[in-house]
């Protein structure tokens, strides 16, 4: 007899919703979270009025040095004195990279994991997007195509909540929507202006996982509207947002049916050859450093792509000399992020007399039209772009004048400025890999990952051509004062997007899972987070995991209800 | 036992805020009689009577409270003892050292008037461009972010509101 009829490994965006499906299928779940428990009204810090965070809410540049000096530098914007408890401390966490590569692992253990502190824009991928590696060879296949996830994309819409407009696009289908926050007058200008100056381009609404019409669902888990706070980073009291500590979580553990487990390092999966089946995981306690076994019917590997496949990878045995589910040697290759560094910005004129009030959390996007609508370009794939068109204010003090003329002008708008900046597609690539360092071991005795990424060719014309896409929209919008700095690929890693490590296919000796996340080595192994991404696409991929992790899941119950597991 | 924070914060109270400053003008010399050496945290008592002439005449009591009402000083003190590591320490010191330098042995002692006008030449030609005014620059932008993240600057001058409750787009500047 099992201690549980499911274990799932992460608490995160896709964890989350393993869980609560598992659950609320009646299956007896045990989630494993590496981290430490998160409770929002302790460590929420998003009612903290500025004037109580010391020093501007700055992290001691000594204390960055010593514990953060990746998370830092990849994400700077949210790493604040008063949310530095959701980032990993590096010199805690390490990793390695091969030389002359750079890889930005950000992340946080925690209760949630980084559904904490993503940046929530949210999309669904599109036809084409299933279909790329097939027509231009580039990876394998994908098993599935768009219309097998529309029911269970629409699933996961309703019950998260996504703040999104309706257009139609064929390449950004529209989610089940509440109310868009809607564009600011500069962005309709310019959305005006660019898609008459670029037939085939649009400018709309960010799509956001913001409530801004709660459903009785939605508030019976104690989530309301977003109030327009911006301060997203900090944790929200109003579990505005979608995150699995404000959403999947809780509606978990109603059910009766969930356990979650804190501190718990996982050090293996155990395989029964004989059964050829997963019997349960072996775990380390980051605090006493115990180890522990739990045994389950089935497992949902959900700890985040990179360390996703390092479980896997760790989890030797005979049958899987080289990892656990790896007998296409595919696990911890095809690493993939989406890849920004080009952009443009300027000021648009003739809204002095407008300003805005609230401080929304998303802005505009640009869906992709490159090689959609626009087939003339020296790359393959695409890019999408995000940004917006604020009054830039003058809080920064940048701007002549003393005195009370100077600090008058503060509560003035300010000129309205536009910013736009690229997301594109990452092709899958086999030699881009996290793998175990042969030698180094972390505080509890795992081999800490090791990075080999890097973009190609195709990532670095794409960039470009974006850059001069952008200065090209912004001129035809008739901004001023337009600044495009020359391309700088951001690292491998910096958008938080990881995907591929496991990726799913037709063909057993290509790919690690099929076509619903499971493994295709271990039937009762299944893996929804961003692993089983067969390609990145452009769009900001956490809507795809959670499409997916529900539809892995009503599958993987009723084989169990059918006594095929 | 006050803490360096509350000692500054007595400090500037001690010598009247924005319009004792103004007023009397001779802000080292109501610091150096006021104050021990070991109320200081990070400033010297020349860099902090720097840091505040300049913060007053950046950021002065009108209808609202001013910088000095606020102890940005302080807040700036108490900044570079607690966030900053040493290397920005020193790049601050020799920042200081540089403005004393440009604005004159005179600026801090001379009339609200004087001390006016030499900073506006200083700040317009910070504007007009020049690497060697970035220090000033940095520090203006400093202290304007100080003084806004203080709760009299975010309600009183700046109307920050915690929690707008709704997202308007487009508002007409009435």
């Amino acid at each position: 007899m099992a201690d549980f009829d499911a274990i799932v490994i992460g608490s995160g965006m896709s964890g989350g919703w393993s869980a609560k499906e598992l659950a609320e299928r009646g299956l007896k779940v045990l989630v494993l979270e590496r981290g430490n428990e998160i409770l929002p009204e302790r460590d929420y810090s998003d009612q903290i009025p500025p004037w109580e965070r010391p020093n501007l809410d700055r992290v001691a540049q000594d204390e960055i040095a010593q514990h953060y000096p990746k998370q830092y530098g990849g994400v700077a914007y949210a790493i604040k004195e008063t949310t530095k408890r959701f980032w990993v401390k590096d010199d805690e966490h390490p990793y390695a990279e091969a030389p002359g590569t750079s890889y930005d692992w950000l992340r946080g253990y925690h209760t949630g994991g980084r559904s904490i502190m993503w940046s929530r824009q949210t999309y669904r991928l599109g036809p084409q997007d299933f279909t790329a590696n097939k027509l231009d060879g580039h990876g394998v296949d994908w098993p599935v195509r768009y219309d097998d996830l529309v029911p269970w994309y629409e699933h996961v819409e309703k019950f998260a909540g996504i703040a999104g407009s309706e257009e139609g696009l064929p390449q950004l289908p529209d989610s089940v929507f509440q109310p868009a926050f809607a564009l600011t007058c500069a962005e309709q200008e310019f959305k005006t202006r660019v898609e008459s100056a670029f037939p085939g381009r649009n400018v709309i609404p960010a799509r956001v996982a913001h409530l801004t019409q709660a459903t009785a669902e939605q508030r019976a888990l104690g989530r309301s509207n977003c109030q327009a706070r911006n301060v997203c980073h900090h944790g929200c009291v109003y579990k505005a947002y979608f995150s699995s500590l404000n959403a999947t979580l809780p509606a978990a553990e109603r059910t009766g049916n969930y356990t979650i487990v804190h501190n718990a390092i996982v050090r293996s999966i155990e395989y029964d050859a004989a059964a050829q089946r997963v019997i349960g995981v072996r775990i380390i306690d980051a605090q006493t450093n115990e180890t522990r076994f739990y045994s389950s019917r089935l497992i949902f590997l959900n700890a985040s792509t990179n360390a996703s496949a390092m479980i896997l990878l760790q989890s030797k045995s005979t049958a899987f000399p080289d990892g656990l589910a790896n007998s296409s040697d595919q696990v911890g290759r095809n690493l993939m992020d989406h890849v920004s560094g080009a952009g443009a910005s300027g000021l648009i004129g003739g809204f002095d007399n407008k300003t805005v009030f609230g401080r929304r959390p998303g802005g505009i996007y640009i869906p992709r039209y490159a090689n959609i609508t626009e087939h003339d370009k020296p790359y393959i794939r695409g890019f999408g772009y995000q940004g917006s068109a604020t009054p830039l204010g003058n809080a920064g003090g940048q701007i002549p004048g003393i005195g009370r003329k100077f600090k008058e002008s503060h509560r003035a708008p300010g000129p309205w400025r536009i910013s736009i900046g690229a997301f594109g597609e990452h092709l899958p690539n086999p030699d881009n890999r996290v793998t175990l360092h042969p030698t180094r071991r972390d505080k509890w005795g795992n081999p800490v990952a090791l990075f080999n990424v890097r973009y190609g060719e195709n990532e670095r014309i794409m960039l470009e051509e974006a850059r001069k896409d952008a200065v090209a929209m912004l001129e035809a919008a008739g901004c001023t004062q337009i600044n495009s700095s020359p391309v700088t690929l951001t690292k491998p890693g910096n958008r938080i997007h990881e995907m591929g490590s496991a990726r799913m296919g037709r063909d057993p000796t290509t790919s690690v899972l099929n076509g619903w996340c499971q493994a295709h080595d271990v039937p009762n192994l299944f893996i929804t987070d961003g692993s089983f991404m067969t390609s990145s696409a452009c769009q900001n991929p956490s809507l795809t995991y959670m499409a997916f992790t529900v539809r892995a899941v009503n599958y993987a119950v009723d084989l169990l209800a059918e006594g095929r597991l | 036992m006050k803490t360096r924070r509350e000692v500054l914060q007595g400090l500037i109270i001690s010598i009247g805020g924005a319009s004792m400053l103004t007023a009397c003008g001779n802000v080292a010399e109501v610091i150096a009689s006021d104050t021990g050496a070991q109320a200081l945290g990070f400033y010297s008592d020349q860099e902090l009577a720097l840091v505040a002439r300049i913060s007053d005449l950046l950021i002065p009591r009108t209808e609202t409270p001013g910088a000095l009402d606020v102890n940005v000083p302080g807040f700036l003190d108490g900044l570079m003892s607690q966030w900053a590591d040493s290397n920005t320490q020193q790049t601050h010191h020799r920042l200081l050292a540089s403005l004393g330098q440009m604005l004159g042995d005179d600026f801090v002692t001379a009339t609200a008037e004087a001390a006016e006008q030499t900073l506006q030449e200083l700040d317009t030609r910070a504007f007009e461009g020049g690497s060697q005014y970035r220090g000033y620059r940095s520090l203006k932008g400093l202290i304007t972010q100080s003084y806004f993240a203080t709760e009299a600057g975010a309600l009183e001058e700046q109307h920050w509101v915690a929690s707008p409750g709704r997202w308007d787009p487009c508002v007409d500047i009435t």
